[in-house]
């Protein structure tokens, strides 16, 4: 049986579609106050106006970071590296995301390019591979 | 537009139980903190008009169980939880029940032991989703790391604070963390690193705890003051988060940093004053990056100032405007439930000028400010009159 990978949580994120490399963050868009959010909200925090359904860029910059000296996220174990790097980074649109990052921290500073990517997490009942989202820097 | 209060309110009585990690059961503690708020109130428990318990951790309606303890005399029992600063909402629940005439004496309680808290998060219980699993510890980091690029902040200002906050709780007997030496920056900065650039020593003291404050009326006040100074609560303001630039909504710790600052301007409006005319400030220090920020949020100094202030000892106990004179949530400790509490019996000590070696001299006005995961701040300004 092949293996496919499954989003923990489709309303927050896409994988990969035809040729995209990243998969893609899915937020909202309020054309009255022209204000981009993630996650989806239900309707314009700002204004109370409709919101729209939009596909989020899938590189930004990082804004800030640190390195969590903790074992495990959750279920994951990071006994290897001694923790884990978290992040917030800034999409073209204007949204901050908070995240975990991939790599080292000679990989990260305030201004580095960063590209989402994806994370796995485990598996699902019927064996497909369940990943979430991280980002890395983008070389 | 600040909230009001229609007559004025007063904090005749105070109680804690010992911040600590020594396992001792929550319901104990606060009865420990109830008892001794009634006492120093010098009234009984058939007085208090409305209780609000503080309490994070023991499920549903666990607050209103505690109060059965105290007497079944039928009053409202409330519930409150609003995670870190569930003390604080408590207590402003407290306030706003006297001053809008609902009852004459309220009593805020809280009580916890972070150690049989759950998990938080959506995860909780179920399979990780990386995107909200992120711990105070991390979110607070980048508000350093932020800071270190922006203003140029070094680790050893951070440790300077929590070193400043740990000598504090060296004479608090209520203190989870009462160091048997003058704490260093260098044992600080030497400390486990938990999150760049935030040491063990930098972090919040997780523990059990109890708190208890009792206001009332002005006409109970004066009866049941016994000639000491009367402590009136002069600012009680809540809020939540405004959209800012870069906000976050998932992962967030809590709100962006205007909201301390749009709670304070709501609390010197109500109180009729500003941030000079304030003699000591207790804070949500549960990481030192915290405070240095709230030194500017709330307007004891300009924006990039706050290194300065920390540099002269101006936030030190003997400086101008001491922060977290009992060892703030670095050293006297922050289970949830009764951390808000706590600043509110360390100011009143302080304003009754009955805090001991710890006594800011010639205290009249302090301010406590509380920030908690949602998000939520809530500001008191406490006054001598």
């Amino acid at each position: 049986m092949t293996s496919t990978m499954v989003p923990t949580d489709p309303r927050l994120f896409r994988l990969p579609e035809g040729d995209e490399t990243r998969p893609h963050l899915l937020g909202s868009y309020a054309p009255e106050s022209e204000l981009y959010f993630w996650p989806r909200r239900l309707r314009c925090p700002v204004t109370r106006t409709a919101v729209h359904d939009v596909v989020l860029s899938a590189q930004g910059v990082l804004f800030a970071w640190t390195f969590l000296h903790v074992p495990r996220m959750g279920n994951i174990s990071f006994g290897d590296t001694g923790g884990y790097g978290v992040g917030q980074i800034d999409l073209p649109e204007g949204v901050r995301v908070q995240t975990p990052l991939l790599g080292t921290t000679d990989d990260w500073q305030i201004g580095t390019a960063m590209g989402l990517t994806t994370f796995p997490v485990g598996q699902d009942d019927d064996g497909n591979e369940l990943v979430t989202f991280r980002f890395e820097a983008v070389r | 537009m600040p909230s009001k209060l229609a007559r004025d309110v007063y904090v005749i009585g105070v109680g804690m139980h010992a911040f600590n990690n020594n396992g001792v059961a929550a319901a104990l503690m606060a009865d420990v903190a109830g008892v001794n708020a009634l006492d120093d109130a010098g009234i009984e428990f058939p007085e208090v008009g409305a209780l609000f318990n503080g309490h994070l951790g023991g499920g549903m309606g666990a607050g209103v169980h505690i109060a059965k303890e105290f007497g079944l005399t039928g009053i409202p029992v409330t519930h409150v939880e609003n995670a870190s600063a569930t003390g604080s909402c408590a207590f402003g629940e407290a306030v706003h029940a006297v001053g809008g005439g609902r009852v004459e004496v309220a009593m805020a309680l809280g009580f916890d032991d972070m150690n049989k808290l759950g998990g938080i998060g959506r995860s909780r219980g179920k399979r990780v989703g990386a995107e909200d699993v992120m711990l105070p510890a991390a979110f607070f980091a980048m508000w350093a790391t932020r800071r270190m690029h922006e203003v140029g902040t070094t680790a050893e200002t951070f440790a300077a604070i929590a070193a400043k906050n740990w000598n504090h709780a060296r004479e608090n007997p209520y203190a989870q963390r009462r160091a048997d030496h003058d704490v260093t920056i260098d044992e600080v900065l030497a400390s486990t690193m938990i999150s760049y650039p935030h040491t063990s020593m930098m972090a919040c003291a997780s523990g059990g705890g109890a708190a208890a404050a009792i206001v009332a009326s002005k006409e109970v006040a004066e009866r049941v003051c016994n000639g000491r100074p009367m402590i009136r609560v002069t600012a009680s303001q809540q809020r939540s988060e405004t959209y800012t630039e870069g906000h976050v909504f998932l992962g967030a710790v809590i709100g962006p940093a205007q909201m301390t600052r749009d709670t304070a301007a709501d609390a010197y409006e109500q109180a009729g004053l500003g941030p000079d005319d304030l003699d000591l400030v207790q804070i949500h220090d549960a990481f030192p990056v915290e405070e240095l920020v709230y030194y500017e949020l709330l307007g004891i100094c300009g924006d990039g100032d706050g290194d300065r202030l920390v540099a002269e000892g101006a936030t030190s106990l003997g400086g101008r405007i001491p922060f977290s004179t009992d060892g703030g949530l670095t050293a006297r400790g922050h289970p949830g439930g009764p951390t808000g509490l706590a600043q509110i019996h360390e100011t009143t000590l302080q304003l009754r000028h009955e805090a001991g070696v710890r006594q800011v001299e010639d205290a009249s006005t302090g301010l406590c400010h509380m920030a908690g995961a949602g998000s939520v701040c809530v500001v008191h300004v406490l006054q001598r009159t």
